[in-house]
C-alpha cells in the first residue's frame, strides 16, 4: 500500500510546475538525509548526557553540573568540540584501509536502519514493506564493521574485543529475529508504519503487548537478546572498559571514536524503537488518536492530516524510545558484566529455546483465538 | 561450573534470572530518585566537625614563649621568636611550616596557657612554596595592654630606685630637726622628678618603638 510522505508531499505543492518528478523527489530525500544526520547527532549526544546524569544519581551523585549552567546540558556539546579537534591517529601496522572504513560503515548501517522507522503517520524517509527484516539486517551490519576495527586496529585489545563481539552477535541474532516473530504474527505485517497504525486507539489497549499472553515474554526476551546486540551491559564484554581498555575501539580516537560511540546510542535507539512500534504502540497513543478522529476522521489520508497531528505523533514515539533507552541504562548499573562463556549460555541455552517456546505458544493460542 | 541437571532447575534458573533482576533494578531504582550526597565544591562544602585537626590558630595574648609546642612537633615544625621586657614580650614571629605538618595535633596538648588550636580551615592551596609557612601572629610587637602593664612595671622600678636613693642620700646630711622635714619633702620631691624623668624617658622609648 502507498503511504504519502508528508515532506514529499509538501515539496510537490511548493515546487512550480517545470520541476521534473524525479527531482522533488531527490529533494526529499535530501532533506531526509540532512535531518537524520542531524538527528543522529543530536540524538547521540543527548542520549550521553542523560547516560551520564542516570549514571550519577543512581550512584548517589550529580552526573556533569557545570558546562551550560542548568545540571551542565552542554557537556556533551563541548565533549563532541573536543573530540573534532583531537589528532586523528592511525596506528602502525594497522591495515589503513579497513582502520578507516570501520567507523564509517558500522555508523552508516544504523543509519540505513534508521530510515525504515515511521517517526510520524506522514514522516518517514521510506515506505518498506519488508520494514522490520531490512532494520535487522542493516543493524546486523555493525558487527562487520566491528570485527574490521579489532582486526584493522593491529592490538591484542581490539581483536579480543572484535572477536567477543562478533560470537555475541552471532548468538544474540537468532533470539532477536525469533521474539520478533511474536508480534510479526500478530500484527501480520512486516511494515512499520502499517504495525504503528494497527495500534491505535482504545487507550492503550489495542497495543501489540497486550494482544496475546505470550506477547510480554515476547517482549522481555527482544528487549534482553537487543541488550546484546547493542553491546550494552550486562553484555559489554566487546568494550569492557575495565578489562580491555576499550575493547575493539582502543587505538580509534576523535571523531573516528565518536563515530563508534554514535553508533552505541544510535543502536540502542533504534533497538528501543522497534520495541517501541511492534510492542507499544508505535506513535500511537490516545492524544493522536482523539485529535485524528476530531480533525480529518479515521480513514482520511496521511497527507491531510494536520502538522500538529504528526508532531504529536513524533514526541510519542520518541518518548516511548526514551523510555527503553533509559530502561537500558538503569539496567547498566544494576547488573554485573557477564563472562563470555556466560553470554554464549544464555544466548543459546536460554534465550533461543525460550523465543522458540514462546512463538510455538503464541502461534498456537493465535490459531485458537 | 556444571549448569541445571533437571529441567525444574533450567526454569528456576530462567524465573531466577528475571526476578533478580527486577529485584536490582527496584534497588538502584531507589537511589536513581533520591538526593544525590555529593556536594558542588567548591560553591558548596561539607560541614566539618568541629574537632577537625585543621590549621592552626593561636591565642597570641595568652602565648607565653614557653616552645612547649615547638618542642612537641615531631617534625619541627613551630618556630617562635620574642623579645621578652620583663613579663612583657614583644612578638617577632610565630611560624608554622605547613609543608611539614601533619596535622597530629601533638602540639595542642602541651600548651601550658591553652592558646594553640587547629581550626576547621583546611584549604592550603598556593602557587608558591614560600606561602606555606605560615605566621600565625595577629600583631606584631607588643599588645597594647601589655605596653602599659610593662610601663606600670618599669615606673615602679624607677619609683623603687629612686626611694633607694632617697634614702642612701639622706642619711649622711642628717642634723637638724627643722632640715628632716625639708628632706622629707625634698625627698618627696626627688621621686617626682625621677618618675618625671622616667615618664619623659619611657615616652621617648615608645616613639622610638612606635
Amino acid at each position: 500500500m502507498e503511504h504519502g510522505n508528508y515532506v514529499h508531499s509538501l515539496l510537490d505543492g511548493v515546487a512550480p510546475d517545470w520541476v521534473p518528478g524525479w527531482a522533488v523527489v531527490v529533494s526529499t530525500a535530501a532533506v531526509g538525509v540532512a535531518l537524520l544526520i542531524a538527528f543522529v547527532a543530536v540524538l547521540a549526544m543527548f542520549s550521553v548526557w542523560l547516560e551520564r546524569k542516570v549514571s550519577g544519581h543512581i550512584q548517589c551523585r550529580y552526573g556533569p553540573m557545570y558546562v551550560g549552567g542548568w545540571h551542565g546540558w552542554a557537556q556533551s556539546l563541548a565533549d563532541a568540540l573536543k573530540l573534532l579537534m583531537k589528532e586523528d591517529l592511525v596506528p602502525i601496522g594497522a591495515d589503513r584501509v579497513l582502520f578507516v572504513v570501520a567507523p564509517a560503515l558500522v555508523l552508516g548501517s544504523i543509519f540505513g536502519a534508521l530510515v525504515a522507522f515511521p517517526f510520524t503517520p506522514g514522516f518517514f524517509f521510506a515506505d518498506i514493506d519488508l520494514g522490520i527484516f531490512f532494520i535487522l539486517g542493516m543493524s546486523a551490519l555493525t558487527t562487520i564493521g566491528v570485527v574490521m576495527a579489532g582486526w584493522a586496529s593491529n592490538s591484542k585489545w581490539s581483536l579480543y574485543g572484535a572477536m567477543r563481539e562478533a560470537a555475541q552477535v552471532v548468538a544474540y541474532e537468532i533470539p532477536l529475529g525469533i521474539s520478533l516473530l511474536v508480534p510479526l504474527m500478530v500484527a501480520g505485517t512486516f511494515n512499520l508504519l502499517e504495525a504503528s497504525q494497527m495500534q491505535a486507539g482504545w487507550f492503550g489497549m489495542k497495543w501489540l503487548v497486550f494482544q496475546n499472553p505470550f506477547m510480554i515474554p515476547a517482549a522481555i526476551l527482544f528487549f534482553t537478546a537487543a541488550l546484546a546486540e547493542t553491546k550494552r551491559a550486562p553484555f559489554d564484554l566487546p568494550e569492557a572498559e575495565s578489562e580491555l581498555v576499550a575493547g575493539f575501539m582502543t587505538e580509534y580516537s576523535g571523531l573516528r571514536w565518536s563515530f563508534f560511540f554514535m553508533e552505541e546510542y544510535a543502536a540502542m535507539f533504534l533497538m528501543s524503537l522497534v520495541a517501541a512500534v511492534f510492542f507499544f504502540g508505535g506513535f500511537e497513543s490516545p492524544f493522536t488518536h482523539l485529535a485524528q478522529r476530531a480533525f480529518v476522521g479515521e480513514t482520511a489520508a496521511v497527507a491531510d492530516l494536520p502538522l500538529l497531528y504528526q508532531l504529536t505523533a513524533g514526541v510519542v514515539l520518541f518518548a516511548k524510545a526514551l523510555f527503553g533507552v533509559f530502561v537500558m541504562m538503569w539496567l547498566r548499573w544494576t547488573l554485573p558484566r557477564l563472562r563470555i562463556d556466560q553470554v554464549m549460555t544464555m544466548g543459546y541455552k536460554y534465550l533461543t529455546p525460550l523465543a522458540l517456546a514462546c512463538v510455538l505458544a503464541a502461534g498456537t493460542w493465535e490459531a485458537i483465538f | 561450573m556444571r549448569g541445571p541437571t533437571t529441567f525444574r532447575q533450567y526454569l528456576r534458573n530462567v524465573w531466577d534470572g528475571f526476578f533478580t533482576t527486577l529485584i536490582g533494578m527496584r534497588i538502584t531504582g531507589r537511589y536513581l530518585l533520591q538526593k544525590p550526597i555529593t556536594v558542588q565544591y567548591p560553591d558548596e562544602r561539607m560541614p566539618i566537625p568541629d574537632r577537625y585537626r585543621g590549621i592552626h590558630y593561636l591565642e597570641q595574648e595568652k602565648c607565653i614563649n614557653c616552645l612547649a609546642c615547638a618542642r612537641a612537633c615531631p617534625i619541627d615544625c613551630i618556630e617562635m621568636d620574642a623579645i621578652r621586657h620583663g613579663k612583657e614580650l614583644e612578638w617577632v614571629s610565630f611560624t608554622l611550616d605547613y609543608q611539614k605538618c601533619m596535622f597530629c595535633e601533638l602540639c595542642v596538648y602541651p600548651c601550658p596557657k591553652d592558646c594553640i588550636h587547629m581550626s576547621t580551615e583546611y584549604t592550603l592551596v598556593s602557587t608558591d612554596r614560600s606561602e606555606f609557612v605560615h605566621d600565625l601572629l595577629s600583631f606584631k610587637g607588643m599588645a597594647r595592654d601589655a605596653r602599659v602593664r610593662m610601663r606600670e612595671a618599669e615606673k615602679k622600678k624607677a619609683e623603687k630606685v629612686a626611694a633607694k636613693k632617697a634614702v642612701a642620700a639622706p642619711a649622711p646630711a642628717a642634723g637638724t630637726e627643722g632640715a628632716k622635714p625639708e628632706e622629707a619633702q625634698e625627698a618627696a620631691a626627688e621621686p617626682a622628678a625621677a618618675d618625671a624623668e622616667a615618664g619623659a624617658d619611657l615616652s621617648g622609648d615608645e616613639e622610638a618603638q612606635a
